[in-house]
């Protein structure tokens, strides 16, 4: 006991007297400093991805086919989509994962993208006003119904005459080769008076004109990239509960439809003029960031004082009047051109942001579409399908969703959500309704089905006698007669009324299907026991853990935690070289002290233990200091929270902030790796220092 | 005189050489030395410098081994002893006293007197504190328990090892050159506690130096030359002999 206790005396009086020491517990010092918030930063942020990814559409598991060519990746990989092989049958899938003890539900999936065209403003603004000339066609004229007509009339003239004014600009900087004639010469034909008043004769003759020759010279419609997950939309609400409805209304169970994710909403479907608004404001609040000083802000403000064609475009002339008038009101002034005191009005700066800002969603909006599809409307998407033919499908859009604390996330937020039955048909899978449809094709128009090993023998072998060829004669089928039958429940509008049964939504095809767990702290073992019971029940299945299934996101932490244990070894291996130097240079500094002792009678075990004893307790010392301040910091910004300084890191925070906590473990294992490092890089000075003769104490000093 | 000859020697030494290896040549510090000491001696080793006191004293103190001959210490001869044994014949038998006092800078005094009763662990706590104080009291440091050595004066810290090397009662204490840096009236004074120390405790002495002054207080005086044993005189004899040589010189 006091040989101990002398030991530690010495070890404790020698830590603060050598300026060696001081080095090495510094480097122990920052060494566990970096281990505890590292870790601990890490292990909360890995935490709050997997919140993240577990919350949004992976659930703990992920089931695929084992026949796929690549891994799955629900947010997509470095080379566009994965390629999967199907589940050709969820329904079969689904009680077999159900059996296991932890699995809690089953909701199939499938990942897939498409452009989808924005829509062109002119175009749109034809549509309504072909649909008002149609119903006028089926229902009369009424009062009610002209007027509306006059007004988008007047509205696409408007247009038109927008066009040609831009058109005169643009002029000035192209050369008049770049200028094509024919559309110079629409152009003009539009703009004339006697176009406007023959168009009552035939407004569909007009329309057309209108649609194929002036509509393309609006370089306006962007062609958008969406990516949508296919799934049992009711399931996946019940099962992902983070999710939540914004605006509009979920899908009616078992129909078909769209939820349009709220962050895909506003970024790529709302007013850019209003979005470039939105976002400075968000930059000006939360990060602080001033107009003057920040060139982000400034292109922004750039872009919305000389972007002003999307609103021109969106009002008619009753609304530019409108517009004009609240305009000259708020600043204060007489100019007559829209264009003009748009620019004027949108020409913000620091000081007049936040009037500016409301003026326009109180003035402005109202008169505007805020957003390029609202609630309710059909989108058309198109895809192409696995084997490479396109595929269109329209869908109704209900509404818009976020996962709560994601909201801002762009990873969680290019999810849209789409109903099973609409994706197997864009993945080219037929949906009974089409096998059915194509089935009643076929016998209507006379045709044989001929398989493809037959193909040849049956075209244009001897037995065909070109009867297939023959029968394939103009005038057989009728254009203007419309199948009957089956095919009549089959138009777009019923489809998209149709009702379908729980059991219609799982026969059939899924790309994979996620798996959430009762207990998710079994999460490697039940992973396990499915691979093996699938294998087993002959299912060709690969059961994934959400990591894997989040693709190159999912491994993000641990390439993070990588790098930083990385960075660790490598701190600690120069701290390995420099304590064990240092140690060597304080042992020989020592040689004298340590040969008395050992001349007076202490065995080497003794200076063993006491060098060891200094380094331990040095890495203890310095170590519990670092481990505080880790432990200071990581409580600070425990309860401070970290912000997500881009929308990308709401991701991996699971939120705008993180609050991350301090787990028994990093302080456990930083105490480890120190006094391991400590008493690993003192063993060889230690054996030196029990090799010192105790000849050494008889040295003099002269 | 009589009675300690009649005891077995504590120290006893037969044609002993030492040689040292600088580089590949061969230097004999000892060239076959024989003596004998008894117990309760107060011995001076004698001799200029090179004629190889500091050798005959690291062989008695079993720090280091004779290249051939016998050096038996308390009755053991120490070639027949593992480096452990060694160690613990110099704790239990043997105290030192060095030239440059080494004590341990960052224990106090008293932990410097206490730092063999704690390798030896035969002694309580309490016992440890009695014996400690009682020896500070006899080196007349006991209010400077709690000093740290370089607090203190260069006689006082000698003062400290001797108390650290008489802490464990050693029947035999080595000083090589105790006085050597300290000033002749402290010099004096610590070979006056060291022969006191000697006459009431009866522990044996045996210490180095060239100064004939500190050779006086010795019973005999053991002269060496170029590493061999030159003779062995009393006090008085040494202090002619010396006077001798240095009208020789």
């Amino acid at each position: 006991m006091g040989q101990l206790r002398l030991l530690m005396q010495v070890a404790f009086r020698n830590l603060f007297t050598s300026k060696i020491n001081i080095l090495i517990g510094g480097i122990i010092f920052f060494g566990t400093l970096l281990v505890v918030v590292g870790g601990a930063l890490l292990d909360s942020m890995d935490s709050a991805m997997s919140r993240s990814i577990i919350g949004s559409v992976a659930g703990h598991l992920q089931v695929y086919s084992d026949d796929s060519k690549d891994e799955l990746s629900l947010y997509g990989g470095m080379s566009g989509e994965p390629d999967l092989a199907v589940l050709d049958d969820f329904s079969r899938i689904k009680p077999f994962l159900e059996k296991h003890p932890n699995v809690k539900t089953v909701v199939p999936m499938g990942t897939s993208g498409a452009l989808i065209s924005s829509g062109n403003t002119v175009d749109l603004t034809l549509a309504r006003l072909r649909d008002l000339y149609k119903k006028r066609a089926e229902e009369g004229e009424s009062p009610a119904l002209r007027a509306n007509i006059d007004s988008v009339k007047s509205h696409v003239r408007q247009m038109v005459s927008l066009m040609e004014e831009q058109r005169n600009k643009s002029r000035e900087l192209l050369s008049s080769a770049a200028v094509d004639p024919l559309e110079a010469e629409a152009l003009a034909r539009a703009r004339t008076d006697a176009f406007w008043d023959t168009f009552e004769s035939d407004p569909f003759a007009a329309l057309e004109f209108l649609e194929n020759r002036i509509a393309p010279q609006l370089p306006d419609g962007d062609l958008l990239d969406m990516r949508y997950v296919g799934t049992d939309l009711d399931s996946f609400q019940r099962t992902f509960d983070r999710m939540e409805i914004v605006d509009g209304q979920p899908v009616p169970q078992g129909k078909r439809g769209m939820l349009l994710s709220k962050f895909y909403y506003e970024n790529f479907l709302k007013l850019k003029t209003a979005l470039r608004l939105d976002n400075i404001k968000q930059e000006k609040d939360l990060n602080q960031k001033r107009i003057d000083t920040d060139p982000q802000l400034q292109r922004w403000v750039k872009e919305n004082q000389t972007q002003t064609r999307e609103i021109l475009f969106q009002l008619d002339p009753i609304k530019t009047r409108q517009a004009v008038e609240r305009l000259q009101k708020v600043l204060g002034n007489q100019e007559p051109s829209l264009e003009k005191l748009l620019s004027e009005f949108l020409s913000t700066t620091d000081d007049n942001f936040d009037t500016r800002y409301q003026q326009f969603y109180a003035e402005l909006a109202p008169l505007l579409d805020l957003y390029r599809m609202r609630m309710g409307d059909n989108l058309t998407i198109t895809a192409f399908t696995r084997t490479g033919y396109v595929q269109s499908v329209n869908v109704k859009i209900y509404g818009t969703y976020q996962f709560k604390g994601l909201e801002k996330s762009a990873m969680a937020g290019v999810i849209n959500l789409m109903d099973l039955m609409s994706f197997r048909e864009l993945y080219g899978y037929l949906s009974p309704d089409r096998k059915a449809e194509i089935a009643e094709l076929q016998k209507n128009s006379g045709l044989k089905a001929v398989d493809r090993a037959n193909a040849e023998e049956a075209l244009f072998g001897e037995e065909s006698g070109n009867s297939l060829v023959a029968e394939a004669t103009p005038g057989l089928i009728e254009d203007s007669k419309a199948f009957e039958g089956a095919l009549g429940s089959l138009r777009r509008d019923d489809l998209a009324a149709r009702v379908y049964s729980q059991q219609e939504i799982e026969q059939g095809v899924a790309l994979s299907a996620a798996i959430i767990l009762k207990d998710p702290e079994q999460l490697q073992q039940t992973m396990e026991e499915l691979k093996q019971s699938a294998t087993a029940a002959g299912l060709k299945l690969r059961v994934v853990s959400w990591q894997q299934a989040a693709g190159l996101i999912g491994q993000f932490v641990l390439m993070a935690k990588l790098v930083l244990y990385f960075a660790v070894f490598i701190i600690f291996i120069v701290a390995l070289v420099i304590i064990n130097n240092a140690m060597m240079m304080a042992t020989l500094q020592r040689v004298r002290e340590v040969g008395t002792m050992r001349a007076i009678g202490a065995q080497r075990s003794f200076i063993l233990s006491m060098v060891l004893v200094e380094t331990v307790l040095l890495g203890f010392v310095f170590g519990a200091g670092g481990a505080l301040l880790g432990s200071g910091i990581m409580s600070a910004l425990g309860s401070a929270g970290i912000p997500a300084g881009n929308e990308a890191l709401y991701f991996f925070f699971s939120g705008p902030r993180l609050y991350p906590t301090l787990s028994a473990s990093n302080l456990i294992a930083a105490f480890v790796i120190v006094l391991l490092v400590s008493a690993i890089s003192t063993l060889y000075p230690a054996f030196l220092a029990t090799r010192v003769s105790p000849l050494q104490a008889m040295q003099t000093d002269e | 005189m009589n009675a300690a000859v009649a005891q077995s020697p504590i120290v006893s030494i037969t044609n002993v050489t030492k040689d040292y290896t600088l580089g590949k040549v061969v230097v004999p510090a000892l060239r076959g030395v024989d003596l004998q000491v008894h117990p309760g001696e107060f011995i001076s080793i004698a001799g200029p410098s090179g004629s190889g006191k500091t050798t005959l004293l690291n062989l008695i103190g079993c720090v280091d081994t004779a290249t051939s001959g016998v050096v038996s210490v308390a009755g053991q001869d120490t070639k027949q002893l593992t480096e452990r044994q060694l160690t613990h014949l110099r704790l239990h038998t043997i105290g030192f006293i060095f030239q440059s006092f080494n004590l341990v800078s960052v224990l106090s005094v008293f932990q410097n007197v206490e730092f063999p009763l704690l390798l030896q662990r035969k002694l309580d706590k309490n016992q440890r504190r009695e014996r400690v104080n009682q020896l500070l009291e006899q080196v007349g440091l006991a209010h400077h328990a709690k000093h740290r050595p370089n607090e203190l004066s260069g006689g006082q810290r000698q003062r400290v090892a001797v108390a650290r090397a008489l802490v464990t009662r050693p029947q035999l204490v080595l000083a090589d050159e105790p006085t050597a840096n300290l000033d002749s009236v402290t010099g004096q004074h610590i070979i006056d506690l060291m022969k006191e120390l000697n006459q009431k405790e009866g522990t044996t002495f045996i210490f180095s130096t060239h100064d004939a002054k500190v050779m006086s207080h010795a019973n005999a005086v053991v002269r060496l030359a170029d590493g061999k044993f030159l003779d062995r005189l009393s006090p008085s004899e040494a202090k002619r002999a010396m006077a001798a040589g240095a009208e020789g010189h």
